[in-house]
C-alpha cells in the first residue's frame, strides 16, 4: 500500500517474476490526499477514464498489457503524478495501459493520451485533457475548467455546466450537448462543432472554425444575442430581433440579433465553412 | 481572568494592547500561552508563504498572446525561450504586428468603403460561397524540421501529421489573405492569431509534449 | 522591494522597464512579468487554492496592470500597484463564484465557546518546531474561503485591517475578529494534521 510518505519520484517495477511476455498485468495503486488534489496521468497508448469517488482519496487501477511498459507514479504533498512508461520494444499494442481512476469530486485533473479515449465524469475540479489522436469525452462535469487540445480526436461534451470551457480541435469533430457557460469556447480547423443547448448562464459563447461547418440547434426560448459570419453559407431559423453588427462586413454572408431578453453572446465565426443556427 | 475571559481579549492582545490581567494568567495558564505562543507562530510564519510558487510557461505564453493581439505590443516576436525553441522560429508566421502595419499600407489600394445597407442586421447573404481552390503549400524548414521529428512514427500516423501540417498552413494562408483584404477587421485579426495558435498546438502534440511536464 | 530591482545577469532596472513597457517593449513586458509573478501567482493560489484558478487570475492581473501602464506615473512603487490589481482581480473572481470573500456572522463548526480545551491525550506540544513551511501552506489551503481571504491578506501579503476593510467592503473589526478566527483554525488543523501524520507513523516532512 503506498504510503505517501515521500516527495522524491520512484519508480514502481512490474515485472514480475513468471509473467509471461504479452500477458496482462493489473496494478491497484491508493494515495491518500486533501483538498484539491492535483492528479496527472500521461499515457502514450491506451485509455484513461476518471470519475469522481470519495473524497481523501485517489484509487488507481492500471492494466498493462505487456512486460514492456511500466507506470512511474509519484506524490509530492497534494499532486499525484502517473506515466506509462515504455521500454525498449515497447509498440502501440505492447505499450498499452488502460487506467481506471477514481480522484476526489474537487480534483484537478491533467490527462493525455496518444491515441487512447480520455473521459472525465462527474468532476467539479478542472479538467486538461490533451492528444494527438486520442477521443475525448467528458460527462457530467460542473464548475471547474476544462481545456482540451487534439488533433484528429472527436471531443464529446455532454451535461458540463457553469463550467469555463476551452476546446481546440484541429480536425476532430466537436460535439457539445447540454453545455453552458459562463464561458464555451470551441476553436476548430476542419472538425464540426455541433452544440446542442439552451445557450444559458448567461455565459459567452463562442464558436470558430476554418472550414469546419458550425451547426447549433437551441430553443426558442434561448435569450441570445447572436452573430454569425462566414464567407460559406450561413442561415438562422429564429426571426432575430435586429441589432448592429460590431463588424463590417464584405465579402462574407452573416447574420445578427437577437432573441429574447439576450443574457448570453453567441458568436459563431468560420472562415469559409457553413454556419446553421437550427431551433429545436 | 480565567481561559474563556483571556481568549475573548485575545484579538486585541494580540493588536497590542496588553493588560496586568493578561500577563497574570499567562504566568499562570500553560494551556493559554501555548495558544498565544502557536497563534503568534502562525503569523509571523504566513509570510514565508508571499512568493512560494511558480505559474506554468503557458501563463506568461497566453499573456503574450494578448497583449499582441491588443497592440500593447509593438515589436516583432523573438524567439521563445522555451524547451521547444527550435521550433517556434516561423520565419513567415511571426510577423504579425509588422506585416499587420506593412498590410496597412498595402490595404489602403485594397480598401473600399462600405456601401448603404452593408450594416443590415438580419440574415444577410451578400456572397455566395466558392469552394476554395486548394494549391499545395510549401513546406517551410520549420515544418521540415517537425515532419523529420514524426518521421519515425507509424506511416499512418505521419500522413495524419502532414495533414494536419498542411490544414493548420492553410488555415494561416486563408487568414493572411482576409486580414490583407481588410486590415481593420479585427474579428479576421483574431482569426489570424487563432490559425497560428492551432500551429503551435500542432508542434506540442507533434512533439508529445506532456502536460504534466510544465 | 525596491524600485531599481536588478535582478542577477539582467541589464534593466525595473524603472527602465517600465518606460519601455509603455512604448510597446516585449522583453521589458516580460521583464515585469518575471519579477513579479511569483508573488502574483502564490497570491492567487492562496486566495482561491487552485492551481488553474490561480494562472488564469494571474493573467488576468498582468493584462490589466499592462493596459494601463501608460498612466504608472511612479507616485507608488510598481509593485504595490500590480498587488492591489492582483487582489481585486481575485477578489472579484471570488465575488462572481459566489463563494464568500469574508464571512460576517459565522461560527467555526463545532466549536463551542473557547477553544483552549485540554483534550484527553492531545499532544501539548508547541507548534513552533514541530510544523514546517509545507504543512502551514497545506493547512491554509484547507480553510474555508473568507477565513482564507482575511488570513493571506493580512498575515501572508501584509495588509493592516483598514486596507482589508476597504478591499473586501467589510467592517475594520470584523476584518479583525475573521482574522483571530481564522488563526485559530489555522491551528486547529496544523495540529490535527500533526497527530494523525504521528498516529500513523509519518514524518510529514520532506
Amino acid at each position: 500500500m503506498y504510503t505517501g510518505k515521500y516527495a522524491a519520484r520512484f519508480i514502481v517495477v512490474l515485472m514480475l517474476a513468471g509473467v509471461a511476455l504479452g500477458a496482462t498485468v493489473r496494478k491497484d495503486l491508493t494515495f491518500k490526499v486533501g483538498k484539491h488534489p492535483a492528479v496527472s496521468i500521461n499515457n502514450q497508448y491506451g485509455p484513461i477514464s476518471v470519475t469522481a469517488g470519495a473524497p481523501h482519496r485517489v484509487v488507481v487501477t492500471a492494466i498493462l498489457h505487456s512486460d514492456r511498459v511500466e507506470v512511474d507514479r509519484s506524490q509530492s504533498r497534494n499532486r499525484i503524478g502517473l506515466m506509462s512508461h515504455l521500454l525498449a520494444g515497447a509498440d502501440v499494442n505492447s505499450g498499452v495501459v488502460e487506467y481506471v481512476v477514481q480522484v476526489p469530486p474537487d480534483a484537478s485533473v491533467t490527462l493525455h493520451s496518444g491515441n487512447g479515449t480520455i473521459r472525465a465524469e462527474k468532476l467539479h475540479g478542472d479538467v486538461a485533457m490533451e492528444g494527438a489522436n486520442a477521443a475525448m469525452e467528458v460527462l457530467d462535469c460542473a464548475d471547474g475548467h476544462l481545456h482540451i487540445r487534439t488533433l484528429n480526436g472527436k471531443v464529446s461534451l455532454t451535461n458540463v455546466r457553469n463550467g469555463h470551457i476551452e476546446v481546440n480541435s484541429m480536425a476532430g469533430d466537436v460535439v457539445l450537448t447540454g453545455v453552458s457557460g459562463p464561458f464555451v469556447q470551441v476553436d476548430s480547423n476542419t472538425g464540426k462543432i455541433q452544440y446542442d443547448g439552451d445557450f444559458g448562464a448567461e455565459g459567452e459563447y463562442a464558436f470558430s472554425s476554418h472550414t469546419g461547418n458550425i451547426e447549433a440547434v437551441a430553443p426558442s426560448s434561448a435569450s441570445i444575442e447572436v452573430y454569425a459570419r462566414s464567407s460559406g453559407p450561413v442561415q438562422s431559423d429564429f426571426s432575430l430581433d435586429p441589432k448592429h453588427a460590431p463588424f463590417l462586413v464584405r465579402g462574407a454572408n452573416s447574420f445578427s440579433g437577437t432573441l429574447n431578453k439576450a443574457a448570453s453572446s453567441v458568436k459563431l465565426f468560420s472562415l469559409s465553412g457553413k454556419i446553421h443556427l437550427k431551433k429545436r | 481572568m480565567n481561559c474563556l475571559q483571556f481568549e475573548r481579549g485575545l484579538p486585541d492582545y494580540l493588536e497590542g494592547s496588553h493588560t496586568s490581567e493578561h500577563q497574570a494568567h499567562l504566568n499562570s495558564c500553560s494551556s493559554c500561552s501555548d495558544l498565544l505562543a502557536d497563534l503568534n507562530f502562525i503569523s509571523s510564519q504566513a509570510s514565508s508563504l508571499q512568493a512560494l510558487d511558480e505559474p506554468s510557461p503557458k501563463v506568461w505564453n497566453q499573456l503574450e498572446a494578448s497583449l499582441r493581439r491588443e497592440g500593447l505590443i509593438r515589436q516583432p516576436l523573438v524567439s521563445r525561450p522555451s524547451l521547444v525553441d527550435f521550433f517556434f522560429r516561423w520565419r513567415s508566421a511571426w510577423l504579425v504586428p509588422v506585416a499587420a502595419a506593412l498590410i496597412v499600407v498595402v490595404g489602403i489600394k485594397l480598401y473600399h468603403p462600405p456601401k448603404a445597407g452593408d450594416n443590415a442586421p438580419i440574415a444577410k447573404q451578400t456572397a455566395p460561397s466558392k469552394p476554395a481552390v486548394r494549391t499545395p503549400l510549401p513546406v517551410s524548414d520549420e515544418d521540415r524540421d517537425i515532419l523529420s521529428r514524426v518521421a519515425s512514427r507509424p506511416p499512418a500516423q505521419q500522413a495524419s501529421y502532414r495533414a494536419d501540417l498542411d490544414a493548420a498552413n492553410s488555415f494561416i494562408r486563408d487568414a493572411e489573405e482576409s486580414v490583407k483584404s481588410d486590415p481593420n477587421d479585427v474579428y479576421m485579426q483574431q482569426m489570424l492569431v487563432d490559425a497560428y495558435q492551432q500551429k503551435q498546438m500542432l508542434y506540442d502534440l507533434a512533439v508529445d509534449r506532456s502536460l504534466g511536464e510544465q | 522591494m525596491t524600485d531599481a530591482k536588478r535582478p542577477q545577469g539582467d541589464k534593466l532596472t525595473e524603472a527602465e522597464a517600465i518606460e519601455r513597457a509603455k512604448q510597446g517593449d516585449a522583453e521589458a513586458f516580460q521583464f515585469l512579468y518575471n519579477l513579479h509573478k511569483r508573488r502574483v501567482y502564490s497570491l492567487c493560489l492562496r486566495m482561491t487554492g487552485n492551481t488553474a484558478a490561480a494562472e488564469d487570475l494571474t493573467q488576468e492581473a498582468f493584462l490589466q496592470l499592462f493596459r494601463k501602464i501608460a498612466t504608472f506615473r511612479g507616485e507608488s512603487a510598481f509593485s504595490t500597484w500590480l498587488h492591489r490589481m492582483s487582489v481585486n482581480v481575485v477578489l472579484m473572481q471570488l465575488r462572481k463564484k459566489g463563494l464568500q470573500v469574508v464571512p460576517i456572522d459565522e461560527t467555526m463548526e463545532g466549536e463551542g465557546e473557547g477553544t483552549v480545551r485540554k483534550e484527553p491525550g492531545a499532544p501539548d506540544e508547541r507548534l513552533a518546531g514541530s510544523i514546517d513551511r509545507l504543512q502551514l501552506q497545506r493547512a491554509v489551503d484547507e480553510l474555508p474561503p473568507g477565513y482564507r481571504t482575511i488570513f493571506v491578506l493580512h498575515d501572508v501579503e501584509g495588509y493592516e485591517h483598514n486596507e482589508i476593510a476597504d478591499l473586501v467592503g467589510c467592517s475594520i473589526g470584523n476584518s479583525k475578529s475573521q482574522l483571530h478566527k481564522a488563526r485559530i483554525k489555522l491551528r486547529e488543523l496544523l495540529r490535527t494534521n500533526r497527530a494523525e501524520k504521528a498516529g500513523t507513523g509519518k514524518t510529514g516532512k520532506r
